[in-house]
Formats: C-alpha cells, structure tokens, sequence
C-alpha cells in the first residue's frame, strides 16, 4: 500500500455512539464508577448504548439487573452512600414510574435531608420521546415529574457533542441526574458530528442558541429542536425570522440565555412534547411572564402535546404531537399579533 | 407471646440451629451488658412517652416497648464496619448500635444519645439538623442509612450498600429492619431477590408485632409465618423468639455468619407484639381496634422480664440483682426512674439536656442543600 499523504478522514459520531464514549470513559477515569439496568451487559443494552461495556469492565462493574426498576434506582442509591457513582439504565424512560417513590423519596431528598452529609452521584438515563410509534408506554416525555422534586437536576441532549459532553458532567456533577436520551436521535444520520478527541464536558444548567433571529424565539429541547430549526427555516420564507434555544438543561433553567433572545425578539414561543397542562412549557412560560413581561409585545405560547397519552398509529401520533405545522402557525399568529 | 409462635415453629427453628448456639459463648459480662442495654431502650422509650406528654416535645413518637429484644439482641453482633437501616419503632437503634464499646467511648460508631435526642427535640445539635422528624435520621460516617417513611424503602440502598462495599473489598452486612406489614411492598421483593440474585449480606430483620398500624396479620398476609417469605429467594428465613434477647442474638448471628460467608442474604423473622397503639396518637384508638385480651395476652412475655429469667438460670444475677429493677414490665404510666439503673438514667439525662441547650436550627437553613453545591 503506497503511504498516503491525505488528511486523516474526520469520522462524524451519532448520538448514541457519543453516550457509548461518554460511559466508557467515566468508567475509565473512575474505577469507583459502575452502570446497571436491564439487559446491559450480556446484551449490550435494548439499544445497545452499553455495548461492549461489560466485555471490558467485567459483570461487576456492568450489571444485568432484574426488571426491577425500583430495586436497580435504590440500590444505586446505596451504592452512592457507600462511594460510588452509579449510571442506572431505564430500558424506556416510561418505565422510571416503577422507581418512582425511589427517585423522589430517597435520591431526590438524600442530600437535603442529611443537611449536605450525603450526596447522591446516580445519573438516571434512559431513551425517550415519541414520533417513533412506539405508542403509549415507549414515547412518554415526563420530565415535568422530576423538576418538580428538589434535589433531582433534569437534562435532555439533542446533539451527539451534547450527549456525550452532558453524560460526563452528569456523571461528575455529585448530583442525582434523570438524563433524558431522544431515542430518535440515537442513529439518527442527519446529526452526526465530529466530536472532540480529548475530555470535553458540556456544564449542566446552559442553554444553546441555535439559530439566531430577531422577530420570536422558539425556546425547546430534545427532538423539538429540530422542529423548530425546521420551522425557522419555513418562517424564513416568509419573512419571519425566528431564533431557536435547545435549553440543554431543564433543572438548572439558563433564564439568562432566554431573557436575553426575548429582548431581541419580544416574542416566544415554548415547544415540547409533553402534555401541556403543568407540562414544563408551563414553567417556561411562567418564569417569562413573571421576569420578562415588559420584553414582550405577545403573549408568551406554547405548542405542546395535547392532553392526551401517545398513540401508537401515525397519523393519530402525529395529529397529538407538537409538528413543524403547528409551531409556524403558532410563530405567525405571534407575529401579527 | 403470639399464638403463632407455637410448636412447629419452635421445632423447625431448632431444625436450623448448629449444635451450639452463639449465645451460649457469650461472657458473664456481656450477658450483663445485654440485659442493661433492655433498659436502656425500655427507659428511652418511657421517658420519652413522659416527656411528650408533658407537651415537651412534638412529632408522633413510635414505640418500641416490647420489641426491645429485637434491637439489642440484632444489635450485638454487629462489627464496626457493619451498616444497620433502623425504621421509625427501632429510635433505640440509632444510639444501641455501637454501646459494647462503652457507654461514654468517644470512639463508638453509633450516633450517641445526645445526636438522637436533638433529632427528637428538633434542634440543630441532630444529624441532618432537624430536616426531618423523629427517627428519621441515619449516618453515613457511622453505618447507619436513613429511614424514610416510605417502608421496605430502604432495604434496597442497604443491598447497595453491601455491593459497593464488596466491590471495594469489603466484608460488611447489612441488617434491615422492617414491620411485617412492609413486606406487601413492592420494594420488599424487588430488593431481596435483586440481594439474592448477587447474594449480598443483607439480612431483613422482620418485627412481626402482628399490627400494621390498625390492620392484624391475617388481612396483610396469607402466611402464618413471616419467615417463609424467604422460599421465594432461595434464601434461608429464619424465626426468632423475640421476646428473648438470646434467641434474636442467635438467630442473627447465624444469618449473618451466613451472609459474611458470602452466601448470601437472608431473612429473620422475631415475633413480637405491638404494646401500644401505632404511635402515641394512636393509642386510645388502638384499644378499640385491638381485643383487650389479645393486648394482655401479647405484653405477657416482657424482655426483660424473660432476660432476668435466663441471666438468673445462669447465675449471672443472684441475691438482690436478681430483684432491682422493674421486675415486671412496667408501663410508662407506672415506671419510675427507680426502676431503672442509675447509670441508664444518667445516659438519657445527658442526652437530654444536651438537646435542650442546642439551639433550634435557622429559619434559612430550611431552603439549604437541596443540591451539592459544585462551584
């Protein structure tokens, strides 16, 4: 083979692929670090986020569990109080409603109710979202549970760069992490990217600015990210220039980051894909109206799920669904208001 | 003593003891040193009953009378490195666990009675700083893991903890300890067969006081015996008389041989009887709900009073010890601090006045570390 004198091929990562690094990694600079979950280690994982994972750090550092959420979360909390730090897989973020009393009773609390004595470093991740048909038990968005219980930090990635960067700042951060991963996105081709060769993390509690405008602000997280990009991109045509927020982080909230779009725009818009009634749209919505209403020339709108579960059938999925559609109608209105 | 400890029982929990049980090694002082610590449990539970009454302090007390054997005996076999998950009726297991060291050792692991008694008057002198009431309370550098409200909730974090330890190198067990009314949790059966499944040394310690708050055995559990849970796991279950101290210490230290052995978890059943109502807010209801011969039946085998028995048996308390000190099993209406030895009187006193001099934690502390603060 003739030697080559071409620039090494950069090789874009996907979204899944960039968990994958970021847990490998940890488990590499922290040998006090383990994951457990359903199906993680022999099987690499329903998704395969863990794959290889056990080959090389032993079932004891990649644990198979039983399918028992409550057990897998609680253990991680002892686990923590006993040194170590614990990435604790939910097979579908749906299922986190079987550890539920065990996230918001005992890691949510652990820390306040010993006065700081006890910290809990237990990230909780699992795949979610809807658009898949994955129906009602593998599409849920309910994250709203967790920001509203002190003590629990709430992100969601929409980017490969993200995905790994937070998972790693989760892991260090000390902090009980519910990691909200899109599982859309896992192998999604369109966004795969580049990602840094050396350590990187991408600090809890930032929001992106994704695409910069000047007449309203989409403010979103997760697969709604791309939506709304979608939907700039329409409303460019017609004249409309929108700005987009991936909030990154829902618990710690950057207000900074959305404060300061409004005050270019004075119009916004919150997207996500949870149900809208006390949904965290609702919260967004509520700090800007309490802290950023003299910026506003409209009221602040959200264009969320509809009230309603999931459904597995596409065009009923669909119709309950935040779309492109929905969100450049919301942005117009808004506009001409 | 419950019917349901009858024969059968007693015959299949021989069926499982070794030919010489652990109690039968312990030293004439060490029996002394059991039999003092019932009093110190039985003491702190009266006073406090007192003390609440007198409108001194605030919360719903739970009380231990007549499970004390329970704690103590479970208690004593423990090593320093070992962890305990006491819930809201084992207050006495917070300052119990590490008293063979000494009553005033400045080394001992368990919280002392002046960290307990801050927790029960809410000031700031308790661990956690009063953030949550009664016996809610727990150590991370002394062993012990918070109880919560949630019961059987913590059985799982005790698993953890033994796996973690492990991995680390460690030989720790962990005992929990959980009414047998928490054993319809969910949570109940996730964390023993997840701690059979690795066999970690987790042993589940269940008080079968034949009361879930307002509800008897029959309507929690079609078993007769608590114990038999444990099939389930492939784990053993064992039962315990636990109205004597002896037979718990024995029976622990069994399971926990076993578990140290890195055989795995297991189960301890203690049959007991509830002496009071669910907490002190309960206990005029509690006469309704409860047959009055059923209440008179179930106090008749008081710890102490069984303790007494053996350690006289035993020619370990003769002439007047074998007569001081609340020879039956007094309630708190009738018990005076003379039916108590001085020394246990004194300890509580200490604890108590400690409590009463620490100060009453700061209105802003109520909205602190809710997160680990990472700047």
């Amino acid at each position: 083979m003739a030697a080559t004198t071409e620039a090494p091929v950069a090789l874009k990562k996907n979204y899944l692929t960039a968990l994958k690094e970021a847990l490998d990694e940890e488990m590499q600079r922290n040998k006090l670090m383990l994951c457990q979950g359903e199906d993680i280690g022999r099987l690499g994982g329903a998704f395969g986020v863990t794959d290889g994972l056990q080959a090389k750090y032993g079932v004891d550092r990649v644990v198979d569990m039983p399918i028992s959420e409550a057990a897998i979360i609680g253990s991680a909390v002892g686990m923590a109080l006993n040194g170590m730090t614990v990435m604790a897989e939910m097979q579908f973020i749906d299922f986190i409603s079987c550890g539920f009393d065990q996230i918001v009773n005992m890691m949510a609390t652990y820390h306040y109710r010993t006065a700081g004595e006890v910290n809990i470093p237990v990230v909780v991740r699992g795949p979610a979202g809807a658009y898949g048909g994955g129906a009602l038990y593998h599409s849920q968005m309910n994250e709203a549970w967790f920001c509203n219980s002190p003590g629990l930090k709430v992100v969601c990635p929409s980017t490969p760069y993200d995905a790994k960067g937070m998972l790693k700042a989760a892991l260090r951060d000390g902090n009980p992490v519910i990691f909200y991963e899109i599982k859309e996105l896992y192998r999604k081709r369109e966004i795969e990217e580049e990602l840094p060769t050396d350590d990187y993390i991408v600090p809890l509690g930032k929001a992106a600015v994704r695409r910069e405008g000047t007449d309203v602000t989409l403010v979103s997280y997760g697969q709604n990210v791309y939506h709304c990009l979608e939907a700039a991109a329409e409303l460019e045509k017609q004249g409309i220039s929108a700005e987009v927020i991936d909030l990154r982080s829902l618990v710690p909230l950057d207000e900074e980051t959305i404060f300061a779009s409004i005050a270019k725009t004075s119009r916004v818009i919150v997207v996500n894909e949870a149900p809208m009634t006390c949904g965290f749209a609702g919260e967004v919505v509520a700090r800007i109206t309490t802290k950023a209403f003299h910026l506003l020339d409209a009221p602040p709108s959200r264009v969320t799920r509809m009230d309603t579960p999931v459904p597995w059938v596409k065009p009923l999925e669909l119709h309950v669904l935040p779309s492109v559609e929905k969100i450049v109608n919301e942005a117009v209105r808004l506009v001409r208001f | 003593m419950s019917a349901k400890s009858g024969s059968a029982t007693a015959e299949r929990a021989e069926q499982r003891q070794g030919s010489r049980r652990p109690s039968e090694s312990l030293t004439r002082e060490e029996c002394l040193e059991l039999f003092k610590q019932l009093y110190l449990a039985r003491y702190f539970d009266i006073r406090l009953i007192k003390e609440k009454k007198r409108g001194r302090l605030r919360g719903t007390l739970y009380s231990s009378h007549n499970q004390e054997a329970i704690l103590v005996g479970s208690l004593f076999g423990l090593q320093p490195t070992d962890w305990i998950s006491p819930i809201h009726r084992d207050m006495p297991a917070f300052f119990l666990k590490d008293i063979r060291a000494g009553w005033d050792n400045d080394n001992r692991i368990g919280m002392t009675i002046e960290e307990v008694c801050c927790q029960v008057w809410g000031k700031v002198g308790s661990p956690g700083r009063a953030r949550d009431n009664w016996s809610h309370i727990g150590s991370k550098a002394k062993k012990i893991i918070h109880s919560t409200s949630m019961l059987a909730g913590t059985i799982p974090a005790a698993a953890g903890v033994t796996y973690a330890d492990r991995l680390q190198g460690g030989n720790c067990v962990a005992l929990t300890y959980n009414g047998e009314g928490s054993t319809a949790q969910g949570i109940f059966h996730e964390a023993i067969n997840y701690a059979a499944v690795h066999k970690l040394p987790v042993i589940t310690i269940i008080e079968n006081n034949q009361w879930a708050y307002g509800t008897p055995t029959d309507l929690e559990s079609p078993l007769e015996d608590f114990a038999d849970r444990a099939k389930g796991y492939g784990i053993p279950g064992l039962i315990a008389d636990g109205q004597d101290v002896f037979d718990v210490y024995d029976k622990v230290m069994e399971a926990v041989n076993h578990a140290r052995e890195g055989k795995g978890p297991a189960i301890v059943e203690c049959k007991t009887f509830r002496a009071y109502g669910h907490g002190d807010h309960d206990d005029d209801r509690a006469q309704k709900y409860r047959p009055a011969e059923e209440v008179e039946k179930g106090r008749q085998r008081d710890p102490i009073a069984v303790c007494r028995k053996r350690l006289i048996e035993l020619g370990h308390l003769t002439g007047d010890a074998a007569t001081s000190f609340m020879a039956e099993g007094k309630g708190a209406s009738e018990a005076t601090n003379d039916d108590f030895p001085p020394e246990v009187v004194a300890y509580l006193n200490k604890g108590i006045e400690a409590a009463i001099a620490s100060p009453l934690p700061a209105a802003e502390e109520g909205a602190m570390w809710v997160f680990k603060e990472n700047n």
